[in-house]
Parts: structure tokens; sequence; C-alpha cells
């Protein structure tokens, strides 16, 4: 015993705390590579972004650029396009979170009562999910191809005059709306689900011999104990609604008359396609803190039982 | 006559159920077999359609057959498969391109994060509850990180020449503040008492680290390594940012390729989405269980 903790020589102080010497080793050998890549391609970016928007930083002479102060912002609260991205944006997200939410909640407690064919349909509600996004996306752009697409076939059976979809300035969204959704909601269901699964059967029991009804139990019990999943879910699927991208990318670059325009494809745009990576960066840092108070509100809003 | 005032109370309430329930039961699988129609559907005639010829799927579109393959000949199902390989020389080699970046990503994945999260969790060093601090940050905060500034930093470091895309393309993958994360919260969670046991008998730090540690944790390495599959091998707006030349092409990037090839083959299409999501498929059904254990993990925070 004295052995080991007598000799000085494996302590050392730094800045007032005292450290194990070999742990500090181990520790900074392990964290290092870490360390090194996260400062690199994560918070290097994040800088980039940051400084790049108070410049005309362009992708082509990235070797002399110049301070522009607020000009990208004063540009950014003035282009009538990015607004229009904004609002495709914020309409996406209106429509999709509750259709997922309300989806994937409803599904999973259907399927977490003793139904029949459960398993089944858990796998059926599921099975989008495993689609890549580029997959999903190619595969409903045939589906809905206006002439000769599987959907229009289907409603020419019932009479409806073939649709224009994602031709269509008016549907584009609305199509990206509900094929998101459709792709995305069996993940949220599974997550329910073993939210629901954490519930203690003794609570329903006890709840039962009190006379509760199934009401009751569902207001007073179910709901309650799955609010903390709900407020994960509610809020990954929120911001992951906002960086809508790769949806619009592949089936419509963003049109028809910029129908389908989205904030981060519109930040991608700029940036690459343009080039124009100050602007790019002035935006992006705008919606960061858009979405970081959203987000964050939202978190203290329905994190209130912790 | 009624005596459910003498019964107890759960015997009243079993009864109340019973006639409502059982009409709800039958709503609820009606329901539940309508929408079940509507998530597969598309994926049974994507499965379906890579199977017929584009003929076939055309002339089949508005009967239910469409549903149905056009022959129960099973050797005559892979044509547009085959015709896929035929078709697009560097096909084959998308394929070989996603496993080769998938399997480079996952190990970069395990090691960095895996030791980044054991050093966060039972190592003090300085420093140690900075990296702690922005590690969580960068959970919470949803920072727009576009591609923009990491395409900047990429060509600043030279990354983008063309011999080097590759390793452009694959570096940024490596770690996560998410996954350091989920190692942390696993190996706060396991006894010290194991460590310690293993530390007195004389085993060093690192060696205790790959002798007892790892071969305890197989179950998030599991959960991070699939996870890690199904985003790398999914990727898409990167990838197809990164790689114009088509002997470097992802699967995910080549689909592009197939969809919008003149003149376009239907069938061909459906075979390259449907060949794209079996690896994916596979892992589903597979790795249920760590699948599940992942998923109520983030569910919990």
């Amino acid at each position: 015993m004295e052995k080991v903790k007598k000799p000085k020589s494996i302590y050392y102080k730094f800045l007032g705390k005292t450290y194990i010497k070999s742990d500090s080793i181990v520790g900074i050998a392990f964290i290092l590579p870490a360390v090194v890549l996260g400062a690199i391609f994560v918070i290097a970016p994040m800088v980039i972004s940051l400084s790049y928007a108070f410049t005309d930083a362009n992708l082509l002479r990235l070797d002399e650029v110049a301070w522009a102060g607020f000009g990208q912002f004063k540009r950014a609260f003035t282009d009538p396009y990015l607004w229009n991205a904004f609002k495709n944006t914020l309409e996406f997200v209106v429509k999709v979170v509750p259709l997922q939410l309300l989806a994937a909640l409803g599904l999973a407690l259907i399927l977490n009562t003793k139904i029949k064919g459960n398993t089944f349909f858990r796998w059926a509600f599921f099975c989008p999910v495993m689609l890549s996004l580029a997959v999903t996306s190619f595969l409903w752009m045939n589906l809905l191809n206006p002439q000769e697409g599987l959907i229009n076939a289907f409603l020419g059976a019932f009479g409806v005059s073939p649709q224009p979809f994602l031709e269509s300035p008016k549907q584009a969204m609305n199509v990206i709306v509900f094929v998101s959704a459709w792709q995305g909601a069996g993940y949220q269901m599974l997550i329910f689900l073993s939210g629901l699964k954490n519930i203690p059967p003794e609570l329903y029991e006890a709840a039962g011999v009190d006379g509760a009804g199934s009401a009751t139990k569902f207001f007073r019990i179910t709901l309650p104990s799955i609010l903390p999943t709900f407020s994960f879910v509610l809020v990954t699927m929120l911001i992951g609604a906002f960086r809508l991208m790769t949806q619009p990318m592949i089936m419509t670059d963003g049109g028809p008359v910029d129908s389908t325009m989205t904030m981060s494809f519109y930040i991608y745009r700029q940036g690459i396609k343009y080039r124009d990576v100050a602007y790019s960066s002035a935006i992006a840092l705008i919606y960061t803190v858009f979405m970081s108070v959203i987000a964050l509100t939202l978190r203290k809003v329905t994190d209130v039982k912790d | 006559m009624d005596y459910s005032h003498t019964l107890p109370n759960f015997v009243k309430v079993k009864r109340k159920i019973s006639p409502a329930g059982v009409t709800l039961k039958t709503a609820a699988i009606i329901g539940l077999a309508l929408l079940c129609v509507l998530f597969l559907f598309p994926v049974v005639w994507m499965v379906v359609s890579s199977f017929k010829t584009q003929d076939q799927i055309y002339t089949q579109l508005s009967s239910w057959r469409t549903f149905l393959p056009a022959t129960w000949d099973v050797s005559k199902w892979f044509v547009s498969y085959k015709n896929l390989f035929n078709a697009f020389d560097y096909f084959g080699r998308s394929i070989i391109n996603s496993a080769i970046y998938c399997t480079v990503t996952i190990v970069g994945v395990l090691l960095l994060n895996s030791f980044a999260g054991y050093a966060l969790a039972r190592l003090e060093f300085p420093g140690s509850k900075t990296i702690g601090t922005i590690v969580l940050l960068l959970i919470i905060v949803p920072v727009e990180t576009s591609i923009v500034p990491m395409y900047v930093i990429l060509k600043k470091l030279g990354l983008l020449e063309q011999s080097v895309r590759v390793v452009g393309y694959l570096l940024p993958g490596f770690v996560s503040a998410f996954y350091i994360f989920m190692f942390r919260q696993f190996f706060v969670g396991m006894p010290r008492e194991l460590e310690e046991a293993a530390r007195i008998d004389g085993s060093s730090r690192i060696s205790t680290y790959f002798k007892i540690i790892m071969p305890l944790s197989k179950a998030i390495f599991a959960t991070v390594a699939i996870f890690t599959f199904m985003g790398a091998w999914n990727e898409y707006v990167f990838a197809q940012l990164m790689f114009s030349k088509q002997s470097e092409m992802p699967l995910q990037v080549f689909l592009q390729l197939v969809n919008s090839f003149n003149p376009k083959d239907l069938s061909m299409v459906m075979a390259a989405l449907t060949f794209s999501t079996i690896p994916i498929a596979i892992v589903y059904i597979f790795c249920q269980r760590y699948i599940i254990e992942g998923v109520s993990f983030s569910g919990l925070k």
C-alpha cells in the first residue's frame, strides 16, 4: 500500500490541480487522434464559416480575402431567394413534423398492444427506413412520373386525371413532405416503442385496481411516461427537417420555380455552385442561431419534468 | 341482476373493456392493414419491377399484376441485374468502392471514438473536462455545418487533388461527437472493479483496455459499427460533391447515373435501387438487437 501511494513521482501538478502521470499520458494519447481530426474537420469548419461570413471570400480565390463587415448579412436580409428558401423550409417543417410524429406515435401506441400480426406490422412500417434517402428519392421520382408512373396509373383507374406531382410548383413540396414522412416514420415508431416498453406494467395494474379507465390510464400514465422520449424525438426530428436537402437535390433540384429550394440546399448552392463562400457562411451563421434558439427553447419547454 | 358492484374492481374493469375493445381492435387491424399497404407497396414494386423487363413493367402498370413477377421462372428474374453490370463498366466497381469506404470508415470510427470515449470516462488529464464539455456542446447545439466550409478546408489541405480525394472524403467521417459520447456513457456505466483488478495484477492501462474493456464492450462497438455502416453506405450529398470520376463513385452516387441514363431502362433503375438496399436490409434483419439498443440509447438522451 505504502509503495503505491507514497512516491510523489506518479503525481504531478498542473495549474493547481493534481493529476496522475500515467493516466495523463494514456489519456492524451487516447484522445489525441480524435482531438486532431475534430479540430480540423469539426471545429475549423465552424471557425472558417464564422469568420468568412464577414468577408468576400470566393472559392476560386481563397488566398485574397477582404473584410466585408456586415455586408453579407445585409445582403442576406434583402435576398428574396433566401426568404423564399426560408419559407419553403418552414412549410416543410410545419407539415412534416406533425405528420411524421403523429404517424410514428400512433403506430407505436397501437403496436404496443397485443394485436395480431404485431411483428409483421412492425417490420412493414419499418421497411421504408431501410431505403437510403437517395434510394427513396429515386424510387418516388419514378413512381410519381407524370407520364408513366405507377401512382398516376393507379389514380387513372379511379378516373383521376394525371397529376404533375414534382413538376408542379404547388404539389412538389407536399410530395417531398409525404415521401419524407413515409421514409422516416418507422424509425421514430421504434424509438417510441422502446419508450413505451420501459413503462412498468405494475403502474397499469395498480391504476386498474383503483378503477381507472383506459383513457385515464393513457393520459395519466402513458403520456407522462413517454414525454422525455417525445421531446427527444420532437427536437431531433425538427432539426432534421430544418436541414432538408437530399430529397429536393435529387428529385427537383430545388424547382420547379424554386418551390422546393430549402435553406440547407441554398447554403450549399451559394457556396459550391456559385462559389460564394462568404455569403454561404453568413447565411449558415444566421441559420445556426435560428435553429439553436428553437432547439434550446424546445428542450427547455419539454424538459420541465427533469 | 347487476352484480358488478359486488365484484372486485379488476373484474369489472375486464368486463367493461371487452365489447368496445373488440370493435376497436378490429378497426385498428383494418386501419393497420391499409397503412401497411401504403408503407409497403413502393418497396414491393421496386423489388418486383427489378425482376421484369421494362416492357413488362409498362404493360402491367395499370393492373394488379404490377406487384407480381411477370414470370415464376426465377432464372429470368435477374436479367436486368446482369444488364446493369454490362451497361455500366463501373457499376461493379462502385459496389467495391462503397464496401471499401464503409470498411475504412467503420474501423476509423470505432478506434478513434472509443479511445476518446474511454479517455473521457476514466482518465483525468489537463483539458479532459474542457474536451468533455465541447463534445456535449457539439451534440446539443445544432450547428448548420454545411459542406461548404468543409470543402474549403479540404481545398486548403490539398485533399481535393484527384490522387488523394478519397482520403479527403474519408477522414472527416472518422470523428463524431455523438459516438464519443455514446462510448463515454457506456464506459462510465462499466464497473470500475473489473479494470482495477487487472491493474492490480500489473496490467498497464493500454493492455487493460484491449484485454478487458474492449471484449466486455462488444455491444456498444457493434451498435456504433452498425450505425456507422448505415451512415457510410447511405451517404449521398458529400459523396456526390467529392466524386465525379465514375471509377471512384460509391453506389449511392452511381444511382444517379443509372437513373438519368439515356435511353432509360426502368427495370435497370429498380435493380440498382434494390441492389443498393440489400446490404442495409441484411444488417437490419440480422442485427436487430443492436439497432434497438442503439435506438433506445438515443431515445434516452
